[in-house]
C-alpha cells in the first residue's frame, strides 16, 4: 500500500514535470485520475454547450434577413455542431463514450453553459451573440489552446480559428445596424445588448473566490488565467467598442478606472446565474427538450445504420458490403 | 438492436500533395464510407484538403513515449509472434512545439503484427525514434482512402465558400472609425 | 439574344433559382435537428449548396433582368414563386429528407451535365462549379438512400412511405415551362423529356436494388410552377418575416 502510493507519488512528480516543460498530455500516457475527471469533466461541459448553443441561433435561419445571412447563419451553427464534435472526440480520448456523454446531456446531469438558457427574441439577438457570446467564448478558448491536454489544445486551436469568423459576422451586423441602421434596427440592437450584456459577463464564471476548480485546473495547466482576469480582459476590450456606437450598456456603475486603465463593472447578479445553472432559467426546459426530442427522432436512423452494420460483420457480410459497394475489411 | 452513436473513424488529412497525412481528429459513422465523407464535412468545411483517409479507431495500434517507458516488458512479448508480413503505416508525432501537431504519416513498414512494426520501426532508425512522442500504427488494408479524382467533388468546393473565413468580414472597429487611427495610436501608446 | 428567347430564359433561371432557395430552407431547418451530430454538419452542408445554387441562378437572372435576388427572395408572394411543389412539401423524417435530396440531386446532376454545354454562356458556365458539389450531394444521398433501404424493416418502411409520397412530386421537375421548346430548339437547356427517361434509367434500378417498390402512380398532382400547397405560405411567412419588417432596410 505504502509502496503503490510512493509509486504514484514519482509518476504524480513526473507528471507535473512534463506538464512544467511544456510537454503536451496525450492519450495513453500516464495521468492522475483527478487530471482525467475534471477533463472530462470541462470537456464535455464545453461539448454539451456547443450542441445545445446550435438551437437559440438555428432557430432564426428560417428568417435570415437576406440570402447572404442566411448563408452566413447556416455556416456558423454548422461550425457550432463542428465544434461539439471536435470536442466529443477529445472527450473520447480520455475513455469517455459519445454514448454516455449525451445520455448525460439528455438526462439532465451534465452542464452546459448556461447563456444558452436564454432566448434570442429578435434577428439583433442572432448578431449580439456573434459579437458578445462569442467574443466571450474566444476568450476562454485561447486560454484552453494553450490546455496540457493534447486533445484538448488541438480542438481549441481549431475551433478559435473558426471562432474569429463568428464573431466578426455578428459585429459587422451590430456596427452597420447601431450605426447606419433604420431605428428599427437601432432599437433592436439596443434591446439585445440590454439583455445580452448581464449573462455575457456571467459566462466566465463565478469570481475567483468562489470558483472550486480553478486552483488544479491551474496547476496542471489546463486554465492558465482565472475566471476574473478573463472576465475583465473581455471587458475592457468590448467597452469601448460597444460605446463608440453610440450603444449604452446596461451598468450604472461602469466607469473607467484612469489607476488600473480598467473598465470596473457593478456587481454581477450571481443569483440569477445560480438560477440558470440550477435549471430555473427562462429556456432551460425547452432547450432540453429540443435536444431530447432530436435524439429520440434519430433513434430508428441511427438503429437502422447500427443494424446494417452488424450485417456487414456477421452472416451477409459479403452481400451486404456487395451492395453498398464497400471492402468490408475497412469497417 | 441497441441505439448507439456508431463506431469511431480517425481521420487523416493531407493538406498539399508535398504534406503528410496527419491525424485531425475523428467521426462516427456507420461504415468506412460513410466515415469518409462524414469526415470530409467536418474537417474541410476550409479549403486546405487534396485527401483523406479514415480508419476505425479499434484498427489502431498506439503507443505513446512514456507508455514504451512505463512498460518494459512490452518487447519481449512482442517478439513470439510469426506469421505472413503485410504493410503497415507509421504514424509519428515529432514535436511539443505546435499545438496543432499531431501524429503524421512517416512512412511503411512491412511486418507480422502491428507491434512488430512498431519495434522494427524504432530499430531501424528510419524514423528518427528519439524524438517520437506518439506512434500510431495502422495496416493498410484498414485505410478507406479518398481518390485523386474525388477533389473536385470532395475537396474543391470549400474554396469558394469564402463567407465562412472571418477575412471575408473586412470592416474596421467601431472605435477605429469614431476617433480616427491617429488618436487610438496615441491611446494605447499612453 | 432575341427578346421571346430572353423572356422564356428568365423564367427559366426563375424556376431554378425558386427549386433551389426552397429546398435548401427544408434541409437547413435539420440543423441541430438531425439524427447525429456529424449529420447536422452533412446536411448544413448541403443546403449552403444549394442556397449558393440558388444565389447563381438569381444572379443571372438579375444581369437579364436588374431584378435584386434579396427583393425576389423575400419580397414575391407564394403565387409568385415557380418553384415545383416537392420541394415545398414539409421535411417529414429524416428518410424522407434524404430521399426528396436524393431525387432531386439525381436529376440536377444530369441536368448540369447537359446545361453545361449550352449555348448561353453564362450559364454553361456557372454549371461548372454547381456541378462538383451536386456530385457529392448525390454520393452522400445515395448512401443514405441504400443503406435506409437494407437497414431495418422500420427504415425500409419509412423510406418506402416518403418514395410513395414523393414519387409523383418529383415528375414535376421535369415539366418543361410554357414556352421552353424555344430554349431547347436554341440549345440553351436540354429537353426534360430525355432528360426524364435518363433520370428514371438511373433512378428506378438505384432504388429497387435498396430494397424499395417505384410506385405506379406517376401523375403529378399539377404541371403548373404557379400552384402551390399551402406549405409554401407557411415557408414564405416564416423565411420572410424580419425581412419585411422594414422594406429600406438593408440587412
Amino acid at each position: 500500500m505504502i509502496e503503490q502510493t510512493l509509486e504514484v507519488d514519482d509518476k504524480l512528480a513526473e507528471f507535473e514535470a512534463r506538464i512544467a516543460r511544456g510537454e503536451k498530455i496525450e492519450p495513453g500516457d500516464w495521468m492522475p485520475d483527478e487530471y482525467r475527471r475534471q477533463l472530462i469533466r470541462m470537456i464535455s461541459q464545453h461539448a454539451h454547450s456547443e450542441v445545445v448553443g446550435m438551437l437559440p441561433e438555428g432557430a432564426w435561419i428560417p428568417h435570415a434577413p437576406s440570402l447572404r445571412r442566411k448563408m452566413v447563419l447556416m455556416a456558423k451553427v454548422q461550425d457550432e455542431a463542428g465544434h461539439g464534435q471536435y470536442l466529443y472526440h477529445a472527450a473520447e480520448t480520455l475513455g469517455a463514450t459519445r454514448e454516455e456523454l449525451l445520455d448525460a446531456l439528455h438526462t439532465g446531469k451534465a452542464k452546459y453553459a448556461s447563456i444558452f438558457n436564454y432566448p434570442t427574441l429578435t434577428w439583433a439577438d442572432v448578431a449580439w451573440i456573434g459579437w458578445l457570446v462569442d467574443g466571450a467564448a474566444i476568450k476562454n478558448q485561447t486560454m484552453l489552446a494553450q490546455a496540457s491536454y493534447g486533445p484538448y489544445s488541438r480542438a481549441m486551436v481549431r475551433i478559435c480559428a473558426e471562432e474569429t469568423f463568428h464573431y466578426k459576422q455578428g459585429k459587422e451586423m451590430i456596427v452597420h445596424y447601431a450605426s447606419s441602421g433604420t431605428p428599427e434596427q437601432k432599437a433592436m440592437v439596443q434591446d439585445g445588448l440590454n439583455r445580452w450584456w448581464p449573462p455575457t459577463l456571467m459566462m466566465f464564471g463565478p469570481h475567483d473566490s468562489e470558483s472550486t476548480n480553478s486552483e488544479i485546473l491551474m496547476r496542471w495547466g489546463i486554465k492558465t488565467k482565472s475566471n476574473d482576469e478573463l472576465r475583465q480582459e473581455f471587458i475592457n476590450e468590448e467597452v469601448p467598442e460597444i460605446q463608440a456606437l453610440g450603444l449604452e450598456i446596461p451598468d450604472p456603475d461602469l466607469h473607467f478606472d484612469e489607476d488600473s486603465g480598467s473598465w470596473i463593472i457593478g456587481p454581477i447578479d450571481w443569483d440569477e446565474f445560480w438560477q440558470v445553472v440550477r435549471g430555473n432559467g427562462p429556456m432551460n426546459a425547452e432547450r432540453l427538450a429540443a435536444r431530447q426530442e432530436a435524439h429520440e427522432n434519430g433513434r430508428w436512423v441511427r438503429e437502422a445504420m447500427a443494424a446494417l452494420y452488424y450485417k456487414f460483420v456477421t452472416d451477409n457480410y459479403s452481400k451486404v458490403s456487395k451492395a453498398i459497394g464497400l471492402s468490408p475489411e475497412r469497417n | 438492436m441497441s441505439d448507439t452513436q456508431w463506431p469511431r473513424y480517425e481521420v487523416f488529412k493531407q493538406d498539399n500533395p508535398q504534406k503528410p497525412h496527419e491525424a485531425v481528429g475523428s467521426v462516427h459513422a456507420p461504415d468506412a464510407e460513410l466515415a469518409l465523407q462524414n469526415g470530409r464535412d467536418v474537417f474541410v468545411r476550409r479549403p486546405s484538403a487534396v485527401s483523406l483517409w479514415v480508419v476505425k479507431a479499434s484498427n489502431i495500434f498506439t503507443m505513446t513515449r512514456e507508455e514504451l517507458e512505463a512498460t518494459p516488458d512490452f518487447w519481449p512479448k512482442v517478439s513470439k509472434a510469426a506469421g505472413t508480413p503485410t504493410t503497415f503505416h507509421l504514424f509519428t508525432k515529432t514535436s511539443q512545439r505546435r499545438s496543432m501537431t499531431f501524429v503524421r504519416h512517416a512512412g511503411q513498414i512491412e511486418a507480422v503484427t502491428p507491434e512488430l512494426a512498431l519495434r522494427d520501426a524504432i530499430e531501424n532508425g528510419r524514423f528518427d525514434a528519439d524524438n517520437v512522442w506518439v506512434w500510431w500504427v495502422v495496416a493498410d488494408e484498414f485505410i478507406h482512402r479518398s481518390q485523386a479524382d474525388d477533389i473536385d467533388s470532395l475537396f474543391a468546393p470549400a474554396v469558394d465558400k469564402t463567407y465562412r473565413q472571418q477575412s471575408h468580414y473586412g470592416f474596421v472597429s467601431p472605435r477605429r472609425q469614431k476617433h480616427g487611427r491617429e488618436k487610438l495610436d496615441a491611446d494605447e501608446r499612453r | 439574344m432575341n427578346q421571346a428567347i430572353q423572356q422564356i430564359l428568365t423564367q427559366k433561371l426563375l424556376a431554378l433559382a425558386d427549386d433551389e432557395l426552397i429546398l435548401a430552407h427544408r434541409n437547413s431547418e435539420w440543423i441541430g435537428h438531425a439524427p447525429i451530430l456529424e449529420e447536422d454538419i452533412a446536411l448544413a452542408n448541403i443546403a449552403q449548396d444549394e442556397l449558393g445554387h440558388a444565389n447563381l441562378w438569381f444572379e443571372l437572372h438579375q444581369t437579364l433582368t436588374g431584378d435584386d435576388p434579396d427583393e425576389l427572395a423575400f419580397f414575391r408572394e407564394a403565387a409568385q414563386f415557380r418553384n415545383v411543389q416537392f420541394v415545398e412539401l414539409p421535411r417529414g423524417d429524416w428518410a424522407f429528407t434524404m430521399l426528396r435530396q436524393y431525387l432531386f440531386d439525381a436529376y440536377e446532376l444530369l441536368l448540369l451535365d447537359q446545361l453545361q454545354y449550352g449555348r448561353y454562356q453564362p450559364l454553361a458556365q456557372a454549371c461548372a462549379k454547381v456541378r462538383n458539389e451536386e456530385i457529392y450531394h448525390l454520393r452522400h444521398t445515395s448512401s443514405w438512400i441504400k443503406r435506409l433501404g437494407l437497414g431495418t424493416e422500420e427504415s425500409n418502411r419509412r423510406t418506402q412511405a416518403a418514395l410513395d409520397e414523393l414519387w409523383p412530386y418529383a415528375q414535376q421537375l421535369f415539366v418543361p415551362l410554357p414556352g421552353e421548346s424555344i430554349l431547347v430548339d436554341e440549345k440553351i437547356v436540354p429537353n426534360l423529356g430525355r432528360l426524364h427517361e435518363s433520370w428514371l434509367e438511373r433512378v428506378r434500378p438505384f432504388l429497387t436494388a435498396a430494397h424499395l417498390t417505384i410506385p405506379s402512380n406517376q401523375t403529378p398532382p399539377t404541371n403548373n410552377r404557379s400552384n402551390h400547397t399551402h406549405h409554401l405560405t407557411t415557408l414564405l411567412a416564416d423565411m420572410q418575416k424580419v425581412a419585411r419588417l422594414n422594406r429600406e432596410a438593408v440587412w
